[in-house]
């Protein structure tokens, strides 16, 4: 049992580290760190790089690769991106930190080269020591992980309670406002702070890489099980977070004592365990009524602080309706060059240009989810994946037609999405990003990944309707499917329930008090999402005749929303554009540039997402309204939303005391409760 | 409390129960009391004014009210019903409106869109799913709703603005669009906080009007927090201060404005001083 419990408590230890690390970034900079596992892929690369590749001893290369590149590296990021996030909406904080995450693992991977079946080492050196307390077994590389964790603590706790940088930290947790208006740069701790966090994700990456793999996933893994000790700690309490990921540790390694380590069923519970936890957690701080987004700081942080959305983002969300606008025109050009387009193309790629509007399919659940209703699901993917084997399932078992079977199954996932909006969506914006992306990795372990759903990657056969047999017919089967789902959208936009959503986006208050349930609006979306996103994988799995669940990875999910943010989050020809995109510039890369640049499309594709704090209305918006301004200078044709809502009433039709016809127009501070 | 022992609330709310009533309320953040043993009530068809300096616990006291704080101790009470764990929205079908100290608006939607959506939340809430089948947001508006809304539109004096988006609206035209919404949803009880803030005298009389009217024909009770005290004076039936969390007085303007207590801790000079220094009579009317 001992030799349980030890392996446990190495396993709780890198989750510790990793909690701890959210944790302390979270409380000190208000940015939920979602490019953790990015950052320590690429520390532990780097350590790989040195130790490994360049032959370096293991006590220089650590230093080199913990005390002096993560540190630099964190800094570096804070200075570049997170210093501009702080006053920003949680989703824009959340999708910066997403598309980092996307970018970070291929650009590392094209400047050190990739690795295939790495053995990653860690900090202990090989052959690996055995040590044997109590009659147990205790190798280096756990040892190494108690001792790291130690240090970690130690150092962390001491230099926060008895040091005056520790001081300044604290107070900036407390409230960032009054700290600086003490004297102290905020900016300055927070660099400090990013720079301490690079450090935990790097040696989180490094001691986590010889169980996990020196890969992306391995550390999307080992953050997305972090996930429910900061959930624990309700994204505050360090010692909460600490305590659960130790005991997390333990319990996942204390169960398999007890479990058959060749059944499936051993398979199925251990990965589940941080998701039990999760669980246990969210419905406890349901019940009690103690989660919800907090706002880091004291009163004047609050009172400063972005409510419902980001300010920048207003530009893009006032969409003016009833009259044909620059953008009705432009939706309607791209549709009709995608339309043409498959049939000058030869079988391959005309099929990745269905496959891409098969993914815009899929991508219009981001529209509704994301673009609408300012949530972060980083589950639309998994619910593509379980839509595809569903329908697969009911095409090959029960003989359905395939897209009555795709139409049909997806409404089965439906209750999954619902049931996961109930569990979630009270609890706040951020929770909602972190255990959907539990969720995805969850169901992607226990079921995606699974026999007889996986079949070594290639996963079900999955039939095409018999008249869309040809690449190019499907297209257009799919392209009808897309606008279809489009119009959906834009009838939900412009209906009741449209209004509502827009409601409860900006000012839950204003809604709740004006009698709109903010859960029911919110789930109601989330439903629709769900099935949508359900619909784009059955005719993903369709387009590919299989349901090929590794590219349904929650992962390939970040890249996914990354796509669709750099194109226009709120547009429907930007899911369309960003489908296409997703498919068929990888293939432009892979058929006329050498192999290493294969990843630079996710590279720019991450880029575009970060580029969502500076430029949120996304590159087609951007486009079209730049695009307006060429061709016209006629008010009331441009048609876009910035343009409409900075122009002044007509001064005509104004009221003499009307304050904004005589320019007196201020901004509006929105949200905002007492 | 002194303005308490001479009078009670108007007499009708001793035979009829009050249209919204708060029962000794206490509310706790920590070791900070906000609210301590507050009781209030608002008698129907009146006007109730809520007077107190900055931190005196108002704004904490609408959010109890209108569900989104929930109370240590006390009770929350709509028409003799106890609601006091009742849901925001729930309290908004029974007939309870509001407005905030911050506009709470809806920035990708237009002024208009604000008091349909009020509307058809009050009147049509089954819309909020059937649109979806029926597609019926492509159509025309209702000609009732229609009406209804350049009604209140025009009572508000936003028709030239109807149509904008409320991003960058000047915070007076958002207090108006507000009370716009909030009286959209027909409510029997109407909580306003600070409407008259941002808006310039003549917009602040013409707000006093509309409301006015409101109670008189439509028979709403308002409950209003404003530092304009000559308004909420000049305008409530009943008036209750506070200071620092407890009620330290209540009666009629009259009573208020004479009362020695909020004259200390509150009104000190800064309300028309000239009327503090007229004699005030033993019924507390100024003489």
């Amino acid at each position: 049992m001992l030799s349980y419990v030890l392996a446990g408590l190495a396993l709780g230890a890198v989750y510790a580290v990793a909690a701890g690390s959210l944790v302390i970034t979270y409380v000190a900079s208000g940015v939920f760190n979602l490019a953790f596992a990015a950052m320590a892929f690429t520390v532990a690369r780097f350590y790989y790089f040195l130790n490994t590749e360049q032959g370096w001893a293991i006590p220089p290369a650590a230093v080199v690769s913990l005390m002096i590149f993560a540190p630099v590296f964190g800094a570096l990021l804070y200075a570049v991106l997170f210093r501009h996030l702080r006053l920003r909406s949680t989703l824009v904080k959340l999708m910066a930190t997403v598309g980092l995450s996307v970018a970070l693992p291929p650009l590392v991977q094209l400047v050190l080269g990739h690795l295939t079946n790495v053995t990653a080492p860690a900090l202990a050196p090989r052959p690996l020591a055995v040590f044997h307390p109590f009659g147990a077994v205790l190798n280096a590389d756990q040892l190494a992980t108690y001792i790291g964790l130690a240090v970690v603590l130690v150092v962390g706790v001491g230099v926060l309670r008895f040091t005056e940088v520790g001081l300044r930290v604290r107070a900036l947790v407390d409230s960032e406002a009054l700290t600086s208006l003490s004297g102290t740069n905020p900016g300055r701790v927070s660099l400090g702070v990013w720079a301490v966090s690079g450090t935990l994700a790097g040696l989180a990456g490094i001691l986590v890489a010889p169980t996990s793999g020196l890969s992306a996933e391995g550390m999307t893994y080992m953050m997305s099980a972090a996930f429910a000790a900061v959930i624990a700690a309700r994204l505050r309490s360090l010692a909460v977070a600490v305590v659960v990921a130790l005991t997390m540790g333990v319990v996942t390694d204390v169960v398999q004592k007890y479990l058959d380590p060749s059944s499936s069923f051993t398979a199925a519970v251990i990965p589940s365990v941080p998701f039990a936890f999760m669980l246990v957690f969210l419905l406890y701080y349901a019940v009690r009524g103690e989660a919800g987004d907090a706002v880091a700081g004291g009163a004047l942080d609050r009172a400063i602080s972005p409510q419902g959305g980001d300010p920048s983002l207003m530009r893009t969300a006032a969409v003016p309706q009833g009259r044909i606008s620059s953008s009705s025109i432009g939706t309607l050009a791209v549709v009709v060059v995608i339309a043409v387009v498959p049939a000058g193309l030869d079988r391959y790629w005309a099929g990745l240009v269905a496959a891409g509007i098969a993914a815009a399919i899929a991508l219009l659940s981001y529209t509704l989810v994301t673009g609408e209703g300012a949530m972060v699901w980083l589950s639309q993917i998994t619910f593509a994946g379980v839509g595809a084997v569903v329908a697969a399932e009911l095409v090959d078992r029960w003989s359905w037609p395939p897209l009555l079977a795709v139409f049909l199954g997806s409404v089965l996932v439906v209750p999954v999405g619902v049931l996961l909006g109930l569990l979630t969506i009270r609890l706040g914006d951020l929770y909602v990003a972190l255990v959907t992306l539990t969720f995805g990795s969850l169901v992607q372990t226990l079921v995606l990944t699974q026999d007889p759903f996986y079949d070594f990657g290639s996963g079900q056969p999955m039939e095409r309707p018999s008249f869309a047999q040809d690449n190019q017919v499907f297209a257009y089967l799919a392209l009808a499917v897309f606008l279809l789902v489009g119009l959906v959208i834009l009838n939900v936009r412009r209906s009741t329930a449209g209004l509502a959503v827009a409601a409860v986006r900006w000012s839950e208050n204003g809604a709740k008090t004006l009698g709109i349930s903010v859960i029911q609006t919110k789930v109601l979306l989330s439903a629709l999402a769900t099935y949508i996103a359900a619909l784009g994988g059955g005719f993903l799995a369709m387009n590919f005749r299989y349901t090929l669940p590794d590219s349904f990875h929650p992962s390939l999910g970040l890249v996914w929303l990354a796509v669709l943010v750099t194109m226009g989050s709120r547009s429907i020809v930007a899911a369309l554009i960003a489908g296409v995109v997703l498919y068929v510039m990888p293939g432009i890369f892979a058929s006329y540039l050498p192999d290493k640049f294969a990843d630079v499309p996710t590279i720019l594709f991450g880029l575009g997402a970060i580029g969502l704090a500076t430029h949120p209305e996304g590159v087609v918006a951007q486009t079209g309204a730049n695009l307006a301004r060429l061709f016209t200078r006629r008010p009331g044709w441009a048609g876009t939303a910035a343009t409409t809502l900075t122009a002044p009433p007509d001064p005509a039709e104004a009221a003499p005391h009307d304050r904004s016809a005589r320019g007196e127009v201020q901004q509006l501070p929105t949200g905002g409760q007492p | 409390m002194t303005a308490t022992s001479r009078t009670g609330p108007t007499s009708s709310a001793s035979t009829t129960a009050p249209r919204l009533e708060a029962r000794h309320l206490t509310v706790r953040f920590g070791g900070l009391i906000a609210l301590r043993d507050v009781c209030l009530q608002v008698p129907a068809h009146s006007i109730t004014g809520l007077l107190g300096p900055n931190g005196a616990g108002k704004s904490t006291l609408f959010a109890v009210v209108s569900g989104l704080l929930r109370p240590t101790a006390g009770s929350v009470l709509m028409d003799g019903r106890d609601v006091t764990r009742t849901s925001p929205q729930k309290r908004a079908g029974l007939g309870l409106a509001r407005t905030f100290q911050h506009p709470e608006l809806f920035s990708s939607l237009t002024v208009r869109e604000h008091v349909e959506l009020a509307h058809r939340i009050r009147h049509a809430k089954r819309r909020l799913w059937s649109d979806l089948i029926t597609g019926r947001g492509f159509l025309p508006q209702p000609a009732e709703e229609k009406s209804r809304v350049d009604e209140l539109v025009g009572a508000l004096g936003l028709t030239s603005v109807q149509h904008r988006s409320v991003t960058g609206l000047p915070l007076g035209t958002a207090r108006l669009l507000e009370v716009a919404r909030a009286l959209a949803v027909d409510p029997g009880v109407l909580l306003l906080d600070e409407p008259s803030s941002g808006l310039d005298p003549r917009e602040t009389e013409e707000l006093a009007g509309t409301l006015r009217r409101v109670v008189s024909d439509h028979g709403v009770s308002l409950l209003m927090v404003e530092h304009d005290v000559e308004l909420v004076l000049g305008m409530s039936d009943f008036v209750h201060v506070l200071d620092f969390g407890v009620k330290i007085a209540e009666g009629t303007p009259a009573q208020i404005r004479a009362d020695p207590a909020v004259r200390a801790a509150y009104l000190g000079e800064e309300i028309a001083p000239t009327d503090f220094r007229r004699p005030v009579t033993e019924q507390g009317e100024p003489a």
